[in-house]
């Protein structure tokens, strides 16, 4: 099945401008100016969608989709936005019981915003199901999974409620045939990106992920669990939004090749200062983050750069160089957004390769994050022979007999 | 794109005074709002405004011109960024002759290019070609170096404080 | 007691070789580019080097062609993240004595040492 970039930018506008018009309904029926953060369509395990949730007390309104489109909606709120949007509808402030039908009564209406423009694009109607109320911690708000192992599309918008400081989500999770089919015929042809192949290079990446995590436990001894890699399709200017704005420590390089693009490996600064000292032989000199401790985070970038980019090589029997490790120690968004504009001067949407991982107990988090350049992409995705995906590692043996 | 405009009413509830301005977006304020945006790395954030109509606004631009694209968001670009801006600016009553302008950001940080300058460079040379083709007078700047920066324009007073990860803050 | 070269532009990465290696060699250099590394290793004529690949200025690959290219006895083990198969042939071809992957353990550095230059 081949969907060309038009497609994928065509449905994720369609997404983002639902996402707009189900906030429109939600200010028109509680005068709550909230804004659409970002909207993107991912390529990911079904079993790791909602993980950002992870933790949060959450209500879900959730919606069977039937007809042109099908599969499930969940607009997620967070817990303590439910009471200030009761108080803020006609009549509101009533007892616990008319929270739930409330809001589900809110839902309904901006699912029917949500969905409008896509029936309307697709020329048909796509019905949906009556609304159904889940309270919940982090991603048990959203259905279950049929086959958690399976690769699904999923439509995310982030929408924030700037005057309290809350947020609520929509996540659309269409069946993943018929979407990949809606998507193949809406298209021109041109620019196509086999999707079947989209999910092998997803799985050659979720391999690069695994070896960079391998590398940073041998490195520092640190057992890092809980990895998550997808790969999203967004417009360039939302880009940056895929950071969160607070600093970071960590390497960008320029990496050639098919594909090439950039590639920033992002630790938080109290994961990058654990990071160093756990690889550094002898205590440090001086106080906070010094030189010692950026030559360290500087040499870990690169390893984890080539245990992340090597398995693409290697599948694809071609190299891809980088350029050394740039060290940078910045705002999240300030860091990756020179690397969007430079993307951004030959393409409106980019690919977005992203893998994050942490542990349990010590804190530490990492997430790294490829640009390749799209018209590279595909040509890697064409020249991708599916039955050498297992291949990611060199063939030692018949090199150095 | 919404504009921050008292009378209105709707698009500005009275509490909320401050109001965030995304990568590519723009907004005006008419009731001395302060105007937001941040983690400028190569990108600029230009701020305009005009005292005597009590009109400001910001614009976060991401690349240098519009030319030869077919993209529908004019304030993705310096030169259609600032247009854009400065007419909807006009359209709440700001007067072109009295708008005064401000940028901040275009840091070239984390730039590959090897041959010409870069983005940030670019940027702001755009900007300083697209300001004076408009003939609105750039009173001053922090730009280039290689930090990212977080912006505020007091939309009363035209203050705007820019803000970096490791350097502390100023006002400009 | 071997003389080595160490070829790497991550000063974290020369001060963790250097102190595997001085035990039992002596490090007659430390430099962070392929054009360095050609250098002193013309200057010193070092028993091993220690290749980095991804290197500015000049990466190790090439350096280590032009050095064997130079002095065919020379023995260059490169010591670099690259674990790209097509990398690795690169390297072969260029004359490279051995391949430590990073990250490494001590007795694999040793290892590859002592099979390149004998114990």
């Amino acid at each position: 099945m081949e969907v060309d970039i038009q497609s994928l930018e065509t449905f994720n506008q369609l997404a983002a401008e639902g996402a707009q018009q189900a906030t429109a309904m939600l200010a028109q029926m509680t005068g709550i100016q909230a804004e659409v953060e970002v909207t993107k369509i991912t390529l990911m395990d079904r079993a790791d969608i909602g993980e950002e949730l992870a933790g949060q007390e959450l209500v879900g309104i959730g919606f069977d989709l039937e007809g042109a489109l099908v599969g499930d909606t969940t607009l997620v709120f967070e817990e303590a936005c439910t009471g200030p949007i009761v108080e803020a509808l006609p009549g509101g402030a009533a007892g616990d019981e008319m929270v739930e039908s409330s809001v589900k009564e809110l839902g309904n209406i901006m699912m029917s915003g949500f969905i409008d423009g896509w029936a309307d694009f697709l020329g048909t109607t796509i019905e949906h199901s009556p609304p159904e109320y889940v309270e919940a911690t982090g991603a048990d708000v959203l259905p279950a999974a049929d086959d958690p192992n399976e690769q699904v599309f999923v439509f995310k918008s982030h929408i924030e409620w700037p005057g309290e400081d809350l947020y609520f989500y929509i996540y659309m999770l269409p069946a993943y045939d018929q979407l990949t089919e809606l998507m193949a015929d809406s298209g021109t042809g041109e620019d196509a990106v086999p999707v079947d192949k989209l999910s092998v290079f997803n799985e050659m990446t979720k391999e690069g992920t695994a070896t960079a995590a391998a590398n940073v436990t041998q490195m520092t001894g640190i057992e890092t669990d809980a990895e998550v890699t997808q790969i999203s399709f967004a417009p360039v200017e939302d880009v940056p939004k895929q950071v969160d704005n607070k600093a970071y420590v960590g390497t960008a390089v320029e990496f050639s090749g098919t594909p090439s693009g950039y590639l920033m490996i992002l630790f938080d600064e109290e994961s990058a200062m654990n990071v160093a000292e756990a690889l550094m032989p002898m205590e440090p000199e001086g106080e906070g983050f010094t030189d010692m401790h950026e030559s360290a985070i500087e040499e870990m970038g690169n390893i984890m750069t080539s245990g992340f980019i090597d398995g693409w090589a290697n599948v694809l029997e071609t190299s891809v160089d980088h350029t050394p490790p740039r060290v940078v120690h910045d705002m999240g968004r300030a860091i990756i957004d020179p690397l969007a504009a430079q993307v951004g001067q030959h393409q409106e949407h980019a690919f977005i390769i992203e893998s994050h991982m942490q542990t349990a107990d010590l804190e530490f988090g990492c997430e790294i994050h490829a640009l390749p350049d799209d018209a590279e992409l595909r040509q890697a995705l064409e020249e991708l022979d599916v039955a050498r995906k297992d291949e990611t590692e060199p063939d030692v043996e018949t090199i150095f007999e | 794109m919404k504009v921050y405009d008292s009378s209105t009413g709707t698009a500005s509830s009275p509490e909320q005074e401050r109001v965030k301005v995304g990568i590519a977006e723009y907004e005006v304020t008419t009731s001395d709002a302060t105007l937001t945006t941040s983690g400028l790395g190569s990108c600029l954030g230009v701020a305009l405004y005009d005292h005597g109509a009590g009109v400001a606004g910001l614009v976060h631009v991401m690349l240098p011109s519009a030319d030869g694209v077919e993209d529908p968001n004019a304030a993705k670009y310096a030169d259609t960024g600032i247009e854009t801006l400065l007419l909807e600016m006009e359209r709440v009553g700001a007067n072109r002759d009295s708008i005064h302008a401000k940028v901040a950001g275009g840091s070239d940080m984390l730039d590959f290019s090897e041959n010409g300058s870069g983005i940030g460079v670019r940027n702001m040379e755009q900007v300083e070609s697209t300001l004076d083709d408009l003939g609105v007078p750039l009173v001053s700047e922090d730009v280039g170096g290689d930090h990212g920066r977080s912006l505020r324009l007091d939309g009363a007073s035209g203050d705007l404080t820019v803000k970096s990860a490791n350097k502390g803050s100023k006002t400009i | 007691m071997s003389e080595v070269l160490i070829a790497d532009d991550s000063e974290f990465m020369r001060n963790l070789l250097r102190e595997i290696l001085e035990e039992d060699h002596r490090i007659v250099g430390e430099v962070e580019n392929g054009v360095e590394a050609v250098e002193v290793y013309k200057e010193e004529r070092p028993d091993l080097v220690m290749m980095d690949i991804v290197m500015p200025i000049r990466d190790g690959i090439e350096a280590t062609d032009e050095i064997k290219n130079g002095d065919p006895e020379a023995t260059v083990i490169m010591c670099t993240s690259v674990g790209q198969e097509e990398k690795m042939k690169e390297a072969v071809k260029a004359g490279a004595d051995g391949y430590i992957t990073k990250p490494f353990q001590k007795p694999s550095v040793i290892e590859a040492i002592e099979d390149a230059v004998g114990a």
